[in-house]
């Protein structure tokens, strides 16, 4: 007996089970129950099968307890041990307790896959209602077809729902309006706020260092615009505001990444010449003057600009990608110091390889020349294929139709002799599952029926 | 594929070919039959490089049976990634090749580059600039320093040079293909050296694949491509800026600075040999005898010890004896102090000086006795007291090696050069701040030995127009020149003439910026992925971001796509390149503002959406008001008769032609490419663009307004966005071999080639 190599936790004497006495197992992954002297199971349910326990109350005579399953089957045992009946199903109990949560995460899976394949996809919903709600076919047939589907789906992809990037803009939103007072107010939403947390994670840490305790929210904000670091061209003026050091974070965080460098080699301006002219040869038509001395006022303000734009767009980029867990600076960080060895070979030739390889490529001149194709990834295919058009306007979708026109098929078949000139019977049909957008090359059988319910309808609108 | 090129059976590793790259190797093959040189101009993304590099390698194979031809292909290019990318292609030709004839050929092929990217000494091969590895690779390899091991062990050396030295020399490279990494990992698995390594190979590879400066350069040149074989096939890529790489390697600037410093190197040279006259006197002793006996013998030093060799100078003064005044070491140190003093005289100047080189020569005979001779040894005769006196860190003499090196440049060559001494920069006339230039203005000066040494020398480039004008100023006579169009099934390019003005007078004005903004902001909704903005300077597109940012024109570009801007920190800009890719890459989209002359317009290639849409602002002259251009300006005027305002022109186009020529990268690539300057539609400058963008110019494209050309775009880009279908280009622009067989496309495509 294989089933008896699993660990048992529990073994539970005297429990009957439709009138028989036996033994209640509790085991890794089932509860199982085998009659008195016989050595196999009648009774074995896996935990993940079992929905609830039931307990009879304490005052009854009959000390029981309900396994109810998802399939809403249930299976009663009677604890039948006169001295220790209600120590043993205490002690039953409360291992389910603990178990049973353990295998609900993995049962509700799959539940929950289902809930979010109808919930994202009308349509299906919609085939869902049709057919199995009214019971043209069971839940069971109608997951059949689509479960497939969803195991061979990564579940990460499928799990990890797109997230929303940032504006690139989302500063210029909140342009300033101005109340008519001498003052200046901002707008600021939620979104904008969660579009500045994310950007710049050092403006956060400043806000839940600060607010509540020190500042108020309104005061946060308001010192936020008025801050040097909000109107980055304008030239310090030495004030000291609680996002100087933000300004400060954020010039580190540029720092860093310059220093870490880029992967691909064919964007290092650093290592594209060859050789640098030497010190003092060469010809410099234009002599850049690169002390900050001799620059003036308005240069300076004009790099701060570009480094502020080439900064936040960096920023922004980053904060689509990062999924909103790690903060830049510290994840740069770590990651400079584990690629900061200019030989750092160890990673390098393979993205230097295929970019050098993609670089060399001349697609057309090969024979084989298959396309690289993305799969477009719908996630609501009828409004690719039809547009905005309100759901409910396709006439065909009331289950009550659809029964009766299955019923009505039915009828026909059973009286169905083959009449060969009503070929075009046949084509009408090809016409509306084209028309139905069923483009896939197999339609599934709930599909078939929809098609044919909705031809029969048409028929019999025709015959009236 | 097999072609037949006149007579010559051609491995050409692709099942298709496109016309102009049949019709390009027919050109080259004319051009080394008549073992001539020759100006061929394509545009990218035409494979010129594999036709190239399959025409040559054919021409090689063929005349291993006649001595006579060719043995050896130089293929120069511009950057460390166009060396690596022309070596991968070389590789998969020889698989070609390989599978074809079904044997191994013994083809050595490799490329060379500087120590940086060459070494694999753990801690020399760590620091982070050139020159800092080469000091470092030569403080551990110098003979000097190598023969101080035999007395004291502890000194240490590169053990993977040592190595090398030992045994690498005996076995030949084995044959094959050998990029960069290639070379280090061999030097790895048999401990060599693969700068030497590489160094000591070209001599007997087939393919020698390494930048300009190796072969331009005089300082390197001597040292690196001296021994290679008279009968090699010198070809220069992307040559459109050939002559400036040729006056940058010959030109000098000294300030200040450098005469401090210099002064520097000169305290030390002194008390060095103080020091050594006391410990060793017979060293210099020896050093004297060597240098009465010529210049030659005092220069058997092993490779290793030329760290920076002298400026070309005639064999026949190496074969001469150093003259007497500079033989001993103190008396070259006091000519060096004399010398130096009267630069710092020189510099000590209110006004600007310009003069040539002979008047330099006689004013400073007259102020301080300084012959013209001993001048031109100065820098042998540098080299060889820096050797003697056993210097280990040369990096630190680089002060004095330049102004010998100037010494030497400035009393060898009379013509061609001019010397302008400026008290203070134009911008700042109140700090001074003197520089002495001495500037190169005959880029045929360095080029000369080239033409004159290889049996046939190749320009090639997609912007060489008006291919004219680079025979003349490099001075050479060239058998073919041609100009290659990019054949196409539909137009991939869609060309605006915007008719925006940036004259310089008008350039600053508010409504000239504003209207530049606009145009970028209707691009920026309209424009899938990347788009790539180029400014004519640096400073103009500091000014116009700010005066963007203050009218809100940059916000309002954000909302359709982020915006990254070129710096002058080459790093940061990396970065922000990077970042500007992933942005295309992840489709939000970004706007790269760049520079026209900037590394980002030189290096940088937008292929397909990197780059849907290139605008160019503005006209990209150089700025005028330099006085070394102008001095060049007139050179150009007395020697070659080419009109100041045509060179401009010619230099401003080539520019513009390379900004936007970095969109359109092949074939199935297609993009916009907008002009926005009304000047572009006048006769003179559309007439100096390449023959390939020149034909996309038509009377709809010109002088169009922003809407016009928003419409324009949008039909285009939406024309664009149908799938690309290969039969559609077959017999057209990309033919089979039957097809390329055929009477009539053989007629066609001898119409490809644009004879000048």
């Amino acid at each position: 007996m294989a089933s008896l190599s699993e660990e048992v936790l529990l073994v539970v004497k005297k429990v009957r089970q439709r009138k028989q006495d036996g033994t209640l197992y509790l085991m890794a992954e089932r509860v199982a129950w085998g009659p008195e002297g016989k050595d196999r199971f009648t009774v074995s349910h896996l935990y993940a099968d079992i929905r609830c326990q039931k307990i009879s109350p304490d005052g009854k005579a009959k000390i029981q307890l309900q396994l109810v399953l998802h399939t809403g089957e249930s299976t009663t045992f009677h604890f039948a041990n006169e001295s220790s009946a209600l120590k043993d199903r205490d002690a039953t109990k409360e291992l389910l307790q603990q178990l049973l949560p353990k295998f609900k995460k993995k049962a509700n899976k799959e539940l929950e896959e289902k809930n979010r394949m109808l919930q994202e996809d009308p349509v299906l919903f919609q085939l869902y209602k049709d057919l199995v709600v009214s019971q043209v076919i069971s839940a069971e047939e109608f997951w059949a077809n689509r479960l497939g589907g969803i195991n061979n789906t990564d579940p990460a992809v499928v799990n990890n729902k797109q997230e929303v990037g940032i504006s690139g803009a989302f500063l210029a939103d909140i342009r300033p309006q101005t109340d008519g007072c001498n003052g200046l107010r901002y707008n600021l939403t939620a979104d904008i706020i969660e579009s500045i947390f994310r950007t710049y994670p050092a403006v956060k840490q400043k806000y839940s260092e600060n607010v509540p305790h020190n500042l108020t929210e309104k005061e946060f904000w308001t010192r936020f615009f008025q801050s040097h670091y909000f109107h980055r061209d304008r030239i310090n003026t030495g004030t000291q505001d609680i996002f100087s050091e933000c300004a400060k974070q954020d010039e580190k965080g540029l720092k860093s990444l310059v220093i870490q460098g880029v992967k691909n080699p064919l964007v290092d301006l650093l290592s594209l010449e060859d050789k640098t002219l030497d010190e003092g040869y060469g010809i410099c038509t234009t002599l850049p003057s690169t002390s900050n001395a001799n620059k003036t006022v308005k240069e300076s303000s004009n790099s701060a600009i570009i480094k502020r734009f080439n900064h936040h767009s960096a920023m922004v980029l980053a904060a689509g990608s990062r999924k909103g867990e790690a903060p830049t600076d510290q994840a740069s960080e770590t990651s400079s110091t584990d690629g900061n060895s200019r030989d750092s070979d160890f990673f390098q030739p393979p993205v230097k390889k295929v970019k050098l390889q993609e670089a060399i490529e001349y697609e057309d001149l090969q024979r084989e020349n298959r396309p690289k194709t993305v799969a477009l990834n719908l996630k609501k295919s009828d409004r690719y294929a039809h547009g905005p058009v309100p759901l409910q306007s396709q006439h065909y979708t009331t289950s009550q139709d659809i029964i009766n026109s299955v019923n009505y098929i039915r009828h026909e078949m059973m009286n169905y002799k083959p009449n060969l000139t009503e070929v075009r019977f046949y084509t009408a049909f090809l016409m509306i599952t084209k028309s139905h957008n069923y483009q896939k090359e197999t339609i599934n059988r709930s599909e078939i029926l929809h098609c044919i319910a909705v031809f029969l309808s048409c028929v019999v609108l025709v015959e009236r | 594929m097999k072609l037949n090129i006149e007579g010559l059976l051609v491995y050409f590793p692709y099942d298709y070919i496109y016309p102009e790259q049949y019709s390009y190797m027919l050109e080259l093959k004319r051009t080394l039959d008549a073992k001539g040189h020759g100006v061929l101009e394509m545009p990218s993304g035409t494979g010129k490089t594999i036709s190239l590099l399959s025409l040559i390698v054919a021409y090689q194979r063929v005349s291993s049976a006649f001595p006579l031809d060719v043995t050896k292909l130089i293929y120069c290019s511009r950057t460390v990634p166009e060396i690596e990318k022309v070596v991968e292609e070389l590789r998969k030709l020889m698989e070609f090749y390989a599978k074809e004839t079904g044997e191994r050929n013994n083809f050595l092929a490799l490329a060379l580059s500087s120590r940086k990217n060459l070494c694999i000494h753990p801690e020399v091969s760590s620091l982070r600039f050139g020159k800092e590895v080469d000091g470092k690779c030569h403080s551990l390899t110098a003979s000097y320093i190598r023969a101080q091991r035999h007395v004291n062990p502890n000194q240490p050396v590169c053990r993977f040079y040592e190595e090398f030295d030992a045994v690498g020399r005996q076995v030949p490279l084995p044959a094959g293909i050998y990029n960069l990494d290639d070379l280090k990992d061999f030097g790895r698995r048999k401990g060599w050296c693969p700068y030497y390594l590489a160094r000591y190979a070209i001599l007997h590879a087939n393919i020698v694949v390494y930048s300009y400066h190796y072969l331009l350069d005089p300082k390197i040149a001597d040292l690196v491509s001296k021994e290679l074989a008279k009968k090699s096939v010198v070809v220069f890529d992307e040559a459109h800026n050939i002559d400036n790489v040729c006056i940058d390697s010959m030109s000098v600037n000294i300030t200040r600075r450098t005469l401090d410093r210099c002064q520097n190197n000169v305290d030390t040279l002194q008390n060095t040999i103080q020091k050594i006259k006391e410990t060793d006197a017979a060293k210099l002793r020896e050093e004297y005898r060597r240098l009465v006996e010529g210049l030659k013998e005092a220069n058997v030093a092993r490779e290793t010890d030329i760290y920076l060799s002298n400026p070309v100078l005639p064999d026949e003064i190496l074969k001469e004896a150093v003259p007497g005044t500079i033989r001993t070491a103190e008396h070259f140190v006091g000519f060096l102090r004399r010398f130096l003093e009267y630069l710092k005289s020189r510099l000590r100047v209110h006004h600007v000086v310009q003069e040539s080189a002979p008047q330099f020569l006689k004013d400073i005979f007259d102020k301080v006795c300084i012959d013209r001779k001993p001048l031109r040894f100065c820098a042998e005769r540098l080299q060889s007291l820096l050797r003697t006196l056993e210097i280990a860190d040369i990096a630190d003499f680089s002060a004095v090696t330049l102004i010998s090196n100037f010494a030497t440049l400035v009393s060898t060559y009379s013509q061609g050069f001019t010397i302008i001494i400026e008290p203070f920069e134009d911008r700042t006339p109140t700090i001074a701040n003197p520089v002495l230039h001495f500037s190169c203005m005959d880029p045929s000066i360095a080029i000369k030995p080239v033409f004159q040494r290889f049996q046939s020398v190749i320009i090639t480039s997609g912007t060489l127009s008006p291919l004219d004008i680079y025979p003349r100023i490099l001075d050479f006579r060239p058998v073919t020149m041609a100009s290659f169009t990019m054949t196409l099934n539909t137009f991939n390019v869609c060309l605006c003439l915007v008719a925006l003005s940036s004259k310089f007078e008008t350039r600053e004005d508010f409504a000239v910026i504003r209207n530049y903004g606009n145009l970028l902001l209707e691009m920026s909704a309209v424009v899938p992925d990347g788009i790539v903005a180029f400014f004519t300077s640096y400073v103009y597109m500091e000014n116009i971001v700010a005066s963007w940012y203050e009218q809100g024109i940059l916000e309002n570009i954000q909302r359709n796509k982020l915006i990254f801007i070129e710096t002058q920190d080459a790093a940061e800009t990396s970065m922000a390149l990077e970042k500007y890719q992933e942005a295309c890459e992840n489709g939000r989209g970004a706007i790269l503002l760049s520079v026209a002359r900037g590394k980002v317009s030189e290096g940088i290639d937008f292929v397909h959406h990197f780059g849907r849409a290139v605008i160019m602002f503005g006209v990209p002259y150089v700025y005028t008001q330099s006085r070394i251009l102008k001095a060049r300006l007139e050179y150009l005027r007395d020697q070659f008769q080419i009109r100041e305002n045509d060179f401009l022109t010619f230099d401003a186009m080539r520019h513009a032609a390379q900004c936007v020529g970095r969109a359109i990268r092949g074939k199935t690539d297609y993009g916009l490419m907008i002009f926005a300057d009304k000047r572009y539609a006048r006769a003179d400058k559309r007439g100096k663009l390449p023959r390939w963008i020149q034909e996309h110019i038509n009377d709809g494209s010109l002088n169009l307004t922003v809407d016009e050309t928003v419409q324009l775009s949008k039909h285009f880009l939406r024309q664009m966005a149908q799938p690309f279908r290969q039969e559609d280009q077959l017999g057209l622009s990309l033919l089979t071999l039957e097809q390329l067989e055929s009477e009539e496309m053989l007629q066609k495509i001898t119409q490809i080639a644009h004879q000048t």
